[in-house]
């Protein structure tokens, strides 16, 4: 299959910059995820990769050729759209047969690729319709069907999942995940709903504003942010950051001290987890703003001069609002970032 | 609840009525044409309206006796024919690439293109006459075909384009990560997708082109390329005066072909094609 590399790609539209200076190496069979906010230049990216926008600057390798001037056509790369794009008129036999005849494959090979294809997302009974008969999984698993069927060197998908409901995203994800691990087949996957993110990549490229903020496991992504804006991003609900001072070891914001390194100085910020949050103890003074059960958790709400502390509580926490309440951090669990936002981190 | 139905059925008898007024006023003058076609020259003009003529077929013998009318027919479904093919072989690459392909001052040829629509014809009546004189054209169907071409291709580029932008960009971007070129992109997904539009767009040409006149009249001076509007003008002059009855009937019988046309492709004309292409 195929590593891809992409070496200081740069995409500039006019005086706008869609993605800067950015460099990434992508391994042989990884699953890739490209997560950011909207307009962050993560469609660009995928975009390039699949030649169907050209960069303005840098080199795009896949599989060890490079392929920074080639039309996306001649480039063995397969794409799943958000909007499925599935041809209408076409049957969906027809959808998946559509890249083995613009590809050259032998007639006499379709038919047992297109069936094998459709049965590896249970299509196999849909192969007559019209996409307008299907349902709108339907609709994503005859996409992914037309993309698998040719097996390409990369598979780019851009937000496969958002237009489906919840239930169905949950499992399409795992049929995505399996699909990828069965075919081994490097994958490039767009997304801004970190949930996915985490569930499907084997790393993660945290994108914001056109630029990379951080490369990573998802555990690496989780647990060793580097910026407040990776730290504000992952996680539901996403890590509480509190604004304050720090000197001679201690913390201080409205309704708020903490220990913190001797090397961290002036001003800063804090970022804590809400599950690193515990009721009791003396970091946070504030009072109750609101409580969520959710079943199997609750997440309460403080409210510490004018900042609010998300905290996850135990399931059965219940307390009124406005009531004085206390919390405890877990010092092995905190991080401070400076005034430009990156981690701050100690002389190793 | 109940009031609330009534007033629902009253809303619907409304809908109906207003609806049925309107097809009527649409439907009377074709029902005024069949009543004059066939009713005897004597009754056509009257002081007093005759509601219920006598049935004559006058008319239809006068047309089927001394006018070639076939020919006239015949003349007018080729150039009308050939003017329609011509128009699409020629706008509908030229409406992908003002819909799809950046360069510069596309907006201002999509708009030069449809300003030849503005233009007063008579206007080059006299440089179109000398043009087709020169090239030996005169009074032929084939010049005919040329000009009605010419006359409807900017509108016909312009329906097709506005149907090509609603098609998701998606679907070309899937095509050619697919592996298809420009043309095949143009011919399997674009053209398919937009097929209601070009539909459209061929029947609206189609009747432009078969109530032409003034261009018609320029060019066709026998029944060489006489077309049935031009033909028509026949029974107004002459020793025998304006025969009412006459045109009438050759008036419907000249709707006839494009009402055939348009019931046949009445589900194309109504949009929905790409229903299910994206999103749901």
């Amino acid at each position: 299959m195929a590593s891809i590399h992409l070496q200081n790609i740069e995409k500039r539209y006019g005086g706008f910059v869609g993605v800067q200076n950015m460099s990434l190496e992508i391994a042989d069979e990884e699953f890739l995820v490209l997560l950011g906010p909207s307009g962050c230049g993560k469609t660009t990216t995928m975009r390039m990769i699949a030649g169907l926008e050209l960069p303005t600057g840098g080199k795009i390798v896949i599989g060890g050729e490079e392929m920074t001037e080639i039309d996306a056509r001649d480039r063995d790369v397969a794409m799943v759209f958000q909007g499925y794009a599935l041809y209408p008129n076409m049957s969906i036999y027809e959808n998946i047969r559509f890249p083995l005849r613009m590809r050259g494959v032998p007639a006499s090979e379709h038919d047992a690729r297109i069936r094998q294809a459709a049965d590896m997302v249970e299509l196999g009974g849909f192969l007559d319709r019209k996409p307008g008969a299907l349902s709108g999984g339907q609709r994503q698993r005859a996409a992914l069907a037309r993309a698998v069927v040719r097996q390409p060197q990369v598979f780019l998908m851009d937000e496969p999942l958002s237009n489906l409901d919840a239930k169905l995203r949950q499992s399409m994800r795992v049929q995505i995940k399996h699909m990828q691990r069965q075919l081994k087949v490097t994958t490039v996957y767009v997304t801004h709903d970190q949930i996915e993110a985490m569930t499907l990549a084997d790393r993660i490229v945290i994108m914001n504003k056109g630029a990379i903020q951080q490369v990573g496991t998802p555990d690496q992504i989780y647990s060793d942010p580097a910026n407040t804006f990776v730290a504000g991003f992952i996680g539901s609900p996403p890590m509480n950051l509190i604004e304050g001072t720090a000197q001679n070891g201690t913390f201080v914001a409205p309704g708020v001290t903490a220990p913190c390194p001797e090397y961290v100085r002036g001003k800063v910020t804090l970022g804590v987890r809400p599950e690193d949050c515990h009721v009791g103890g003396d970091n946070v003074q504030g009072m109750v703003y609101g409580v969520e059960p959710t079943g199997d958790t609750t997440y309460l709400t403080v409210l510490a001069g004018t900042k609010k502390i998300e905290v996850k509580a135990a399931r059965e926490y219940r307390s009124d609002i406005d009531v004085p309440v206390a919390i405890h951090f877990d010092p092995a669990h905190l991080y401070f970032f400076g005034e430009d936002g990156q981690r701050i981190r100690g002389a190793a | 609840m109940a009031k609330a139905r009534k007033s629902r059925g009253e809303s619907m008898l409304v809908r109906y009525l207003v609806l049925g007024g309107w097809a009527a006023v649409c439907l009377l003058p074709i029902l005024w044409f069949l009543s004059i076609g066939f009713r005897p020259r004597t009754e056509v003009i009257t002081p007093q309206p005759i509601y219920w003529p006598t049935f004559s077929l006058d008319a239809w013998h006068l047309l089927m006796s001394d006018w070639p009318i076939a020919q006239y027919l015949r003349n007018s479904v080729i150039a009308v024919a050939g003017s329609v093919v011509i128009d699409l072989v020629l706008a509908i690459p030229a409406a992908y690439a003002l819909a799809r392909y950046e360069f510069k001052g596309r907006e201002d040829i999509g708009f030069y293109i449809l300003s030849t629509r503005m233009m007063a014809p008579a206007i080059v009546a006299v440089p179109i006459f000398f043009l087709f004189k020169t090239l030996g054209l005169l009074d032929s169907v084939w010049a005919l075909m040329l000009i009605y071409a010419a006359i409807n291709l900017s509108l016909v580029t312009w329906i097709i384009r506005s149907y090509m932008l609603d098609i998701p960009k998606e679907l070309e971007d899937a095509a050619r990560t697919d592996g298809a070129g420009d043309l095949t992109i143009l011919r399997e997904i674009i053209v398919p997708a937009c097929l209601p539009g070009i539909i459209t767009a061929a029947v609206i040409a189609a009747i432009f082109a078969i109530n032409e006149f003034l261009f018609t009249l320029l060019i066709a001076s026998t029944s060489n390329a006489y077309t049935m509007s031009v033909a028509l003008a026949n029974f107004t002059g002459g020793s025998d005066g304006i025969i009412y009855n006459a045109i009438a009937l050759v008036s419907f019988i000249a709707f006839v072909p494009i009402l055939i046309l348009v019931i046949l492709i009445q589900k194309h004309l109504s949009r929905g094609l790409t229903m299910g292409a994206v999103k749901g």
